[in-house]
Protein backbone atom coordinates (compact mmCIF):
# COMPACT_ATOMS: atom_id res chain seq x y z
CA UNK A 1 0.00 0.00 0.00
CA UNK A 2 2.58 2.26 1.08
CA UNK A 3 4.60 1.29 -2.37
CA UNK A 4 1.30 2.46 -4.26
CA UNK A 5 1.65 5.74 -2.49
CA UNK A 6 4.46 6.51 -3.68
CA UNK A 7 3.99 5.43 -6.84
CA UNK A 8 1.63 7.78 -7.43
CA UNK A 9 3.20 10.71 -5.51
CA UNK A 10 4.69 13.86 -6.93
CA UNK A 11 7.60 12.57 -7.74
CA UNK A 12 6.05 10.19 -10.29
CA UNK A 13 3.59 13.34 -11.67
CA UNK A 14 7.33 15.13 -11.53
CA UNK A 15 9.01 12.82 -14.22
CA UNK A 16 5.55 12.64 -16.41
CA UNK A 17 5.65 16.01 -16.88
CA UNK A 18 9.34 16.46 -17.42
CA UNK A 19 9.54 18.11 -21.48
CA UNK A 20 5.76 18.90 -21.50
CA UNK A 21 3.96 21.97 -21.83
CA UNK A 22 3.04 23.35 -18.04
CA UNK A 23 1.57 26.18 -16.21
CA UNK A 24 3.64 27.30 -13.04
CA UNK A 25 1.60 29.60 -10.62
CA UNK A 26 3.47 31.96 -8.27
CA UNK A 27 1.71 32.60 -5.14
CA UNK A 28 1.58 36.57 -6.33
CA UNK A 29 -1.17 34.93 -8.72
CA UNK A 30 1.47 35.65 -11.80
CA UNK A 31 1.50 32.17 -13.94
CA UNK A 32 4.18 31.18 -16.53
CA UNK A 33 3.79 29.03 -19.67
CA UNK A 34 6.00 27.03 -21.22
CA UNK A 35 7.96 23.96 -21.83
CA UNK A 36 9.36 22.27 -18.70
CA UNK A 37 13.57 21.28 -18.44
CA UNK A 38 13.79 20.78 -15.32
CA UNK A 39 12.37 20.50 -11.47
CA UNK A 40 14.16 19.66 -8.09
CA UNK A 41 12.41 18.88 -4.73
CA UNK A 42 12.20 22.64 -3.65
CA UNK A 43 10.11 22.71 -6.71
CA UNK A 44 12.75 25.04 -7.95
CA UNK A 45 12.04 24.91 -11.73
CA UNK A 46 13.44 25.65 -15.31
CA UNK A 47 11.11 26.67 -18.40
CA UNK A 48 11.76 27.68 -21.63
CA UNK A 49 9.80 29.45 -24.30
CA UNK A 50 8.48 31.11 -21.55
CA UNK A 51 5.09 33.31 -21.52
CA UNK A 52 4.36 35.59 -18.29
CA UNK A 53 0.63 36.19 -17.84
CA UNK A 54 -1.00 38.39 -14.73
CA UNK A 55 -4.63 38.25 -13.81
CA UNK A 56 -4.69 34.52 -15.22
CA UNK A 57 -5.58 35.17 -19.11
CA UNK A 58 -3.70 38.78 -20.01
CA UNK A 59 -0.42 38.27 -21.96
CA UNK A 60 2.32 39.76 -20.31
CA UNK A 61 5.81 39.07 -21.79
CA UNK A 62 7.51 36.17 -23.56
CA UNK A 63 11.22 35.24 -22.25
CA UNK A 64 13.72 32.37 -23.23
CA UNK A 65 14.52 30.66 -20.49
CA UNK A 66 13.39 31.18 -16.72
CA UNK A 67 14.52 29.80 -13.50
CA UNK A 68 12.04 30.23 -10.87
CA UNK A 69 13.05 29.96 -6.93
CA UNK A 70 10.55 26.96 -5.66
CA UNK A 71 9.41 28.99 -2.55
CA UNK A 72 7.28 31.06 -5.06
CA UNK A 73 5.59 28.11 -6.52
CA UNK A 74 1.52 27.75 -5.54
CA UNK A 75 1.42 24.84 -7.95
CA UNK A 76 2.64 22.97 -11.22
CA UNK A 77 0.14 22.01 -13.72
CA UNK A 78 -0.25 20.29 -16.89
CA UNK A 79 -2.07 22.43 -19.80
CA UNK B 1 2.29 5.35 29.72
CA UNK B 2 -1.88 4.97 30.78
CA UNK B 3 -2.62 7.80 28.04
CA UNK B 4 -4.17 6.07 24.67
CA UNK B 5 -2.34 6.58 21.99
CA UNK B 6 -4.14 8.07 18.69
CA UNK B 7 -4.70 5.27 16.62
CA UNK B 8 -5.60 7.08 13.02
CA UNK B 9 -2.68 9.28 12.30
CA UNK B 10 -2.92 12.71 10.17
CA UNK B 11 -1.35 11.13 6.88
CA UNK B 12 -3.78 7.69 7.52
CA UNK B 13 -6.61 10.20 6.91
CA UNK B 14 -5.52 11.82 3.72
CA UNK B 15 -3.84 8.02 2.43
CA UNK B 16 -7.62 6.78 2.59
CA UNK B 17 -8.70 9.77 1.25
CA UNK B 18 -6.89 8.75 -1.91
CA UNK B 19 -8.67 7.91 -5.40
CA UNK B 20 -11.58 10.35 -4.14
CA UNK B 21 -12.43 13.74 -4.77
CA UNK B 22 -11.17 16.43 -1.83
CA UNK B 23 -11.24 19.68 -0.99
CA UNK B 24 -8.09 21.29 -0.45
CA UNK B 25 -8.21 24.92 1.55
CA UNK B 26 -5.17 27.41 1.34
CA UNK B 27 -3.98 30.15 3.60
CA UNK B 28 -4.69 32.46 0.75
CA UNK B 29 -8.43 32.31 0.55
CA UNK B 30 -7.95 29.99 -2.31
CA UNK B 31 -9.65 26.63 -2.92
CA UNK B 32 -8.78 23.74 -5.29
CA UNK B 33 -11.01 20.45 -5.45
CA UNK B 34 -10.27 17.61 -7.59
CA UNK B 35 -9.44 13.85 -7.37
CA UNK B 36 -6.26 12.69 -4.81
CA UNK B 37 -4.03 10.90 -6.36
CA UNK B 38 -1.18 11.22 -4.40
CA UNK B 39 0.89 13.61 -1.56
CA UNK B 40 4.29 13.16 0.05
CA UNK B 41 5.74 14.04 3.82
CA UNK B 42 5.23 17.42 3.22
CA UNK B 43 1.84 17.51 2.22
CA UNK B 44 2.59 18.48 -1.24
CA UNK B 45 -0.42 17.03 -3.21
CA UNK B 46 -1.28 15.60 -6.99
CA UNK B 47 -4.89 16.51 -7.88
CA UNK B 48 -6.57 15.58 -11.22
CA UNK B 49 -9.84 17.15 -12.60
CA UNK B 50 -9.05 19.96 -10.23
CA UNK B 51 -10.90 23.15 -10.57
CA UNK B 52 -9.76 26.67 -8.81
CA UNK B 53 -11.79 28.52 -6.21
CA UNK B 54 -10.78 32.65 -5.48
CA UNK B 55 -12.81 33.82 -2.76
CA UNK B 56 -15.23 31.14 -3.53
CA UNK B 57 -16.03 32.09 -7.33
CA UNK B 58 -14.59 29.02 -9.59
CA UNK B 59 -12.11 29.88 -12.41
CA UNK B 60 -13.17 28.71 -15.87
CA UNK B 61 -11.42 25.78 -17.21
CA UNK B 62 -10.87 22.04 -15.07
CA UNK B 63 -6.84 21.59 -14.44
CA UNK B 64 -5.93 18.40 -15.98
CA UNK B 65 -3.24 17.18 -13.15
CA UNK B 66 -1.44 19.36 -10.73
CA UNK B 67 1.21 19.59 -8.22
CA UNK B 68 0.14 21.35 -5.73
CA UNK B 69 2.57 23.38 -2.89
CA UNK B 70 2.04 21.66 0.64
CA UNK B 71 3.33 25.41 2.12
CA UNK B 72 0.49 26.54 0.92
CA UNK B 73 -1.81 24.00 2.23
CA UNK B 74 -4.14 24.86 5.88
CA UNK B 75 -6.87 21.64 5.32
CA UNK B 76 -7.53 18.76 3.30
CA UNK B 77 -11.65 17.73 3.13
CA UNK B 78 -12.52 14.56 1.86
CA UNK B 79 -15.91 14.80 0.11
CA UNK B 80 -18.52 13.60 2.00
Amino acid sequence: MSEDKVKTGPSVFLSEILGQQVKVKLNNGVTYLGNLNSIDGYMNIVMDSTSEHVNGEDFVKTYGDVFIRGNNVLYISQV
Amino acid sequence: MSEPVPTVLPLEVIDKAIGTEVHVLLTNDKEFKGKLIGFDDFVNIVLEDVTEYDNDTANDGKIKKMLLNGGQISMIVPSV
